[in-house]
């Protein structure tokens, strides 16, 4: 019973721990070193966000249309002409769900962002730092969405490919029949 | 405070009551489409806020070439198809979006002098 006690305590302290931990990787020489770059930081901070919500909004655009003006039309008018597409229909169905994920994770990322930004690094270094490195892994998660979106347009290509070729193998069946 | 006392005052301040109420509720919608509006991912897409007037003029129109949603499928459609579906892979794949690791300490505040 006490060893469960405290082992639950330990787990709810577990984070601040970890927080405590991440704050002491700081050294002196880089709460210096924020402190002497703090308004060259918070410009570069300021232009990654404008460049990346740009970034969203062009990209976002295309893998958007992607799925609606190509893969979900394309599913459609095979579907409706009598082929089994389900490797097709597989992989833009997991494709969508990729892109939520993006949605979400660049959401996420840019508003941990944005409180970097709102916090001011001449006052509080060690804050602004783990600020920053939380909105560093947000935005890996943002890339690893990419690459996943990248891996499923791929699996698409291919499953295109599969089908074209099915299809005219059948057109030379029907043909020679 | 009598019923009928009760009655004089809402009389009295009806117009005073009827502000204060529409103020209340004005209040109350704008909240909700405020939160809405964050909570969506709206605000993430919204470059007509400040601080990104720099990039709004770059914001690309979508040119993806639409795939017709209606017909049969036949060797020409499936050509078409490929042709219009290989350049967006492309298009999308030589951006690599998010690449790279600009929030680096080593990048950011490290070589910043």
């Amino acid at each position: 019973m006490a060893l469960c006690l405290s082992l639950s305590v330990l787990f709810a302290f577990l984070p601040i721990i970890a927080t405590f931990a991440e704050n002491e990787t700081i050294s002196n020489q880089q709460v210096l070193q924020i402190r002497n770059n703090c308004n060259s930081v918070e410009n570069t901070l300021n232009q990654l966000h404008s460049s990346d919500a740009l970034l969203r909004v062009n990209m976002g655009q295309m893998y958007e249309s992607t799925l609606t003006k190509m893969m979900d039309r394309f599913n459609g008018r095979a579907e409706s002409s009598g082929f089994v597409i389900a490797d097709l229909s597989e992989i833009s169905s997991k494709y969508g769900l990729a892109l939520d994920n993006f949605r979400s994770d660049y959401k996420i990322y840019e508003e941990q962002l944005s409180l970097a930004i709102s916090i001011d690094c001449s006052k509080q270094p060690t804050v602004f730092y783990d600020a920053v490195a939380l909105a560093r892994i947000e935005r890996k998660q943002v890339y690893a969405d990419v690459l996943k979106l990248n891996d499923h347009i791929n699996q698409y290509q291919l499953a295109l490919n599969q089908f074209g070729e099915f299809y005219q193998s059948n057109q030379k069946g029907n043909i020679t029949e | 405070m009598n019923e009928t006392d009760e009655l004089t005052f809402r009389y009295r301040y009806r117009f005073l009551l009827m502000i204060i109420s529409t103020i209340i509720i004005a209040i109350v919608l704008v909240s909700i489409s405020i939160s809405m509006y964050y909570k969506s991912g709206a605000a993430q897409l919204d470059l007509s806020r400040p601080g990104y007037k720099s990039v709004r003029s770059q914001v690309t129109n979508d040119e993806t070439g639409s795939f017709s949603a209606t017909g049969n499928i036949d060797q020409s459609v499936i050509n078409e198809f490929k042709d219009l579906y290989y350049s967006q892979a492309k298009k999308i794949k030589e951006a690599n979006a998010f690449s790279g690791d600009p929030l680096d300490p080593v990048s950011l505040w490290e070589t910043v002098e």
